[in-house]
């Protein structure tokens, strides 16, 4: 297995490299010029052409992209062009607030989804399968953005129980509890489908029979048993979204004014400050090739037959 | 990891579910049971809305509101702007003199006037601070507010190591030498580029003082916590003496309608603008904090006079002026708030504003007479015309209304929305024939519009992004910059407005009006012409039983 994960490490160097690349080449090619948003509606031409010069915008397009590969081999994210900040603290300075909403909405997602998706599968063509498919439906069709606004004007303006927006402290719950509600209610429909299509695939296998024989009860046998053989395609569901979490809670990051990587990401794309654009899809990027080869790694605890190796 | 242990792990894992269920049910339980009373009165701090996160708190590269709005509030330099009347009195120099033709100005400097820091400002310091602006390693966006200093261009292309006209008379006397007169000099140095900062904070920091601002200003800076908070404290040894809030937290809360439900939840107690479609029915039910009032700033769309059809079109272009109803757009889509721009370039409020100034009224008759004169009668033989304009669903709104109104006179018009980045590139690069564009001034002079806007210097990335050119324009523009005599720069830029009203330079739509919401017990606000951002808050105080 070690062999594979140091396999898998080494492919990471090819997969960045394709990565920054194309966010380099996509950068230099679409229309919008940072150094004119910098300077607002009322620039200066000799001015402008100095922090062209300065920043190195001037220069042809290959000696811009040998510049970057250089500061990326030496681990140098850059500076913002607009906040004339090291794009590696912007970053990391929101990863906490992106963790601590991706990880609430993930947590609850698991929960919901997969306790839904099993109830779903026991009760196969009844009611309560009927509710909970409709439920994760509405669930995955729901727009983020206007969810996360009923939420607020519900729980927030009208009953008062939550603040409206922000982060707040660190160890805040309050402020965390409507975006994580809203941000988790598409994944918390994913998961319970695929968690109830999973085990409708195991439910009629022998080892469940065998279970039963032994003196299991129905739903005892499910869960206990059926859940574990059917956990392979929710891990790599849940592995998939939580590092989509990171980087795609923008809608949800901007209605609940929280401060993650999502929104920075937003903005800098929309001032066109191209290094804070760049570090965050590689960092995104990093956290998408990590989490996916944990999944990967996870099989082997889930399923024994699995080896990584091969 | 082992088979076995993976399997206690989620056997765990499968048992334990329940009892996570039953301890988020009690957590909820406990978030809801200690809901507080959103409404607490705070006497001390003023909680001002944000719409984006400040892109810096240093004054050299301050171009935007969301940084001018706190930059304004830490930092203070030579003199400053009345809010009401926009009129230029003294902040730390007490006095000043400006030589009868026009070139030298000299500044007296109050005594004992502290930085946040403790050290005490003098003349020596606003060298540094011009100097610094105006050296091209500070890449500083605001350069131009200085230039017009002898000897700005030999020290930023770095053949002089000082500006030449910049003496230091004294600990506290400065005096600056321009190169030629020019009039808006002294309402330049109001803006936030030209504020005095500490040489030793400035080396201490370097391009990082940006997120360590310290000024002489009213507030000194406290914390930034980015896309969250930014707060600044009461400076008690302020000049002006110390101010009456403690504190000011500006919240940053891009969308608005969420930030009008904080602001209704007792959360903000200053808000700018308000969601589309909410200001009629909040002027209803909130009169006394519904705030609207002018500001200096005119809506307009450009029509490229280099490019077809409108190119040496003048009646074509009137005819669009008049095809346009204005009142349509500011009663309906703009609920009210902005005043139709019947009259020329200068919004109402501006110095030198002409009111005896007619523009253009909504006349759909006159609109298509005009078209046949122009060659287009009926619109037959103009091709459809693209009207650009960047993504935001206000512009979207007044760009199909004008596209609407077009209709009726025979135009076509097709819309074509981008993001502004690309949509500042191509307005500045002269790409679109027909966009929306909009100016709010940076200082209260004529000079401001009528140079910076439309003088044919002035092409492209400089500001003229319709490449309007009148030689008669120009050469009056040109003499009322250069003119000390206030009258007869008035009367100069009176006349070149008429020429570019005459020509039908733009499609003139509105003058802006800022929109803000205030609780009541917010008391002392001077609102500003220069916009919200430019409040100043020294006299602001909340009143406990307002």
């Amino acid at each position: 297995m070690y062999r594979y994960i140091l396999k898998r490490l080494v492919l990471t160097v090819p997969v960045l490299f394709g990565i920054a690349t194309m966010v380099f080449v996509l950068m230099f090619v679409i229309p919008g010029d940072p150094v004119r948003l910098l300077m607002g509606q009322h620039g200066d031409p000799d001015t402008e052409a100095v922090i062209r010069e300065e920043l190195g915008l001037d220069r042809p397009f290959h000696v811009q992209y040998v510049r970057f590969l250089g500061r990326l081999l030496r681990g140098d994210l850059g500076r913002s062009y607009r906040q004339r900040r090291d794009v590696k603290e912007i970053l990391f300075e929101r990863l906490p607030a992106t963790l601590k909403l991706g990880t609430a909405a993930l947590g609850l997602a698991v929960l919901i989804g997969i306790t839904a998706g099993v109830l779903a599968a026991l009760n196969r063509n009844k009611p309560v399968d009927g509710a909970v498919m409709v439920a994760s439906l509405i669930g995955i069709s729901t727009p983020v953005f206007w969810l996360g606004l009923m939420l607020m004007l519900v729980f927030a303006a009208r009953l008062k129980w939550l603040p409206v927006a922000g982060y707040g402290t660190a160890g805040d719950l309050r402020h965390l509890a409507l975006p994580a509600v809203s941000l988790s209610m598409v994944y918390i429909g994913y998961i319970a489908r695929m968690t109830r299509s999973s085990l409708l695939e195991v439910i009629g296998m022998e080892f469940l029979r065998t279970a039963r024989a032994k003196g299991l009860g129905p739903r005892a046998a499910v869960v206990k048993h059926g859940l574990k053989n059917a956990l392979i395609p929710i891990v790599t569901v849940i592995g998939l979204n939580f590092a989509g979490l990171l980087g795609g809670a923008v809608a949800t990051e901007t209605v609940f004014a929280w401060p993650g990587i999502g929104r920075a990401m937003v903005d800098a794309i929309r001032m066109r400050d191209v290094p804070v654009i760049e570090g965050g899809v590689i960092l995104l990027s990093l956290s998408f090739v990590f989490i996916n080869l944990l999944v990967d790694i996870s099989y082997c605890a889930i399923d024994p037959r699995v080896k990584l190796e091969e | 990891m082992r088979p076995t242990a993976a399997n206690r792990f989620l056997d765990r894992l499968c048992s334990t579910a329940g009892r996570v269920v039953l301890t988020l049910s009690l957590a909820a339980a406990v978030v809801h049971g200690c809901g507080k009373p959103v409404e607490k009165r705070d006497i001390a701090t003023l909680r001002y809305r944000l719409s984006s996160d400040p892109s810096t708190l240093d004054p050299a590269h301050s171009t935007s509101t969301d940084s001018g709005v706190v930059v304004l509030k830490v930092f203070e330099g030579l003199v400053r702007f009345v809010p009401e009347t926009l009129e230029i009195v003294p902040a730390v120099a007490q006095s000043y003199d400006v030589s009868p033709d026009g070139l030298t100005y000299t500044f007296r400097l109050r005594e004992g006037v502290r930085f946040h820091n403790g050290g005490e400002v003098t003349a020596e310091d606003f060298r540094y601070s011009f100097e610094r602006v105006l050296d091209r390693r500070t890449r500083s966006e605001r350069r131009w507010v200085l230039e017009e200093i002898e000897g700005a261009e030999e020290f930023s292309s770095g053949e002089t190591e000082a500006v030449s006209g910049i003496d230091v008379l004294g600990r506290h006397v400065l005096q600056l030498r321009l190169r030629r007169p020019f009039a808006p000099f002294l309402a330049q140095l109001c803006m936030e580029g030209a504020s005095a900062v500490p040489r030793e904070e400035v080396e201490k920091w370097g391009e990082d003082f940006t997120s360590h601002p310290v000024g002489c200003g009213p507030f000194k800076f406290v914390s930034w916590k980015h896309d969250v908070e930014v707060v600044i404290e009461a400076f008690d040894d302020y000049f002006g003496g110390p101010p009456k809030l403690r504190r000011v937290a500006f919240k940053v809360l891009p969308e608005t309608s969420v930030a009008l439900e904080e602001y209704l939840a007792g959360e903000l107690d200053f808000m700018d603008q308000l969601p589309p479609g909410r200001v009629v029915d909040l002027r209803q039910n909130y009169p006394d904090e519904v705030k609207i009032w002018p500001i200096l700033a005119t809506y307009y769309f450009g029509f490229n006079h280099e490019k077809e059809p409108f190119k040496g079109n003048r009646k074509l272009r009137q005819a669009f002026n008049y095809a346009v109803d204005r009142e349509g757009i500011c009663d309906v889509i703009q609920e009210g708030v902005p005043v139709p721009a019947t009259g020329g370039v200068l919004p109402p409020g501006m110095p030198g504003y002409d009111p005896d100034l007619k523009g253009y009224e909504y006349d759909p008759d006159m609109a298509r007479r005009l078209m046949a004169e122009a060659g287009y009668p009926n619109g037959e033989g103009l091709p459809v015309i693209t009207l650009w304009y960047n993504t935001d669903p206000g512009h979207q709104r007044i760009c199909e209304y004008v596209q609407h109104c077009l209709k009726k006179v025979g135009v076509r018009v097709k819309l074509k929305n981008i993001d502004t980045a690309a949509y500042w590139q191509a307005m500045y690069a002269g790409e679109p024939a027909f966009f929306r564009t909009g100016w709010i001034a940076d200082i209260p002079d004529p000079d401001n519009f009528l140079y910076t806007l439309l003088d044919s210097k002035q092409f492209g990335a400089a500001g003229n992004s319709t490449w309007y050119s009148n030689p008669d324009f120009d050469k009056l523009v040109e003499e009322a910059r250069s003119s000390t005599d206030w009258t007869e720069r008035q009367r100069l830029y009176r006349e070149a407005e008429r020429i570019a009203v005459d020509d039908a330079a733009w499609l003139f739509v509105y003058y802006y009006r800022d929109v803000a919401m205030v609780k009541r017990h917010v008391k002392g606000i001077r609102f500003s012409r220069q916009g919200d951002f430019a409040i100043p808050l020294d006299d602001v105080y909340i009143d406990a039983g307002g």
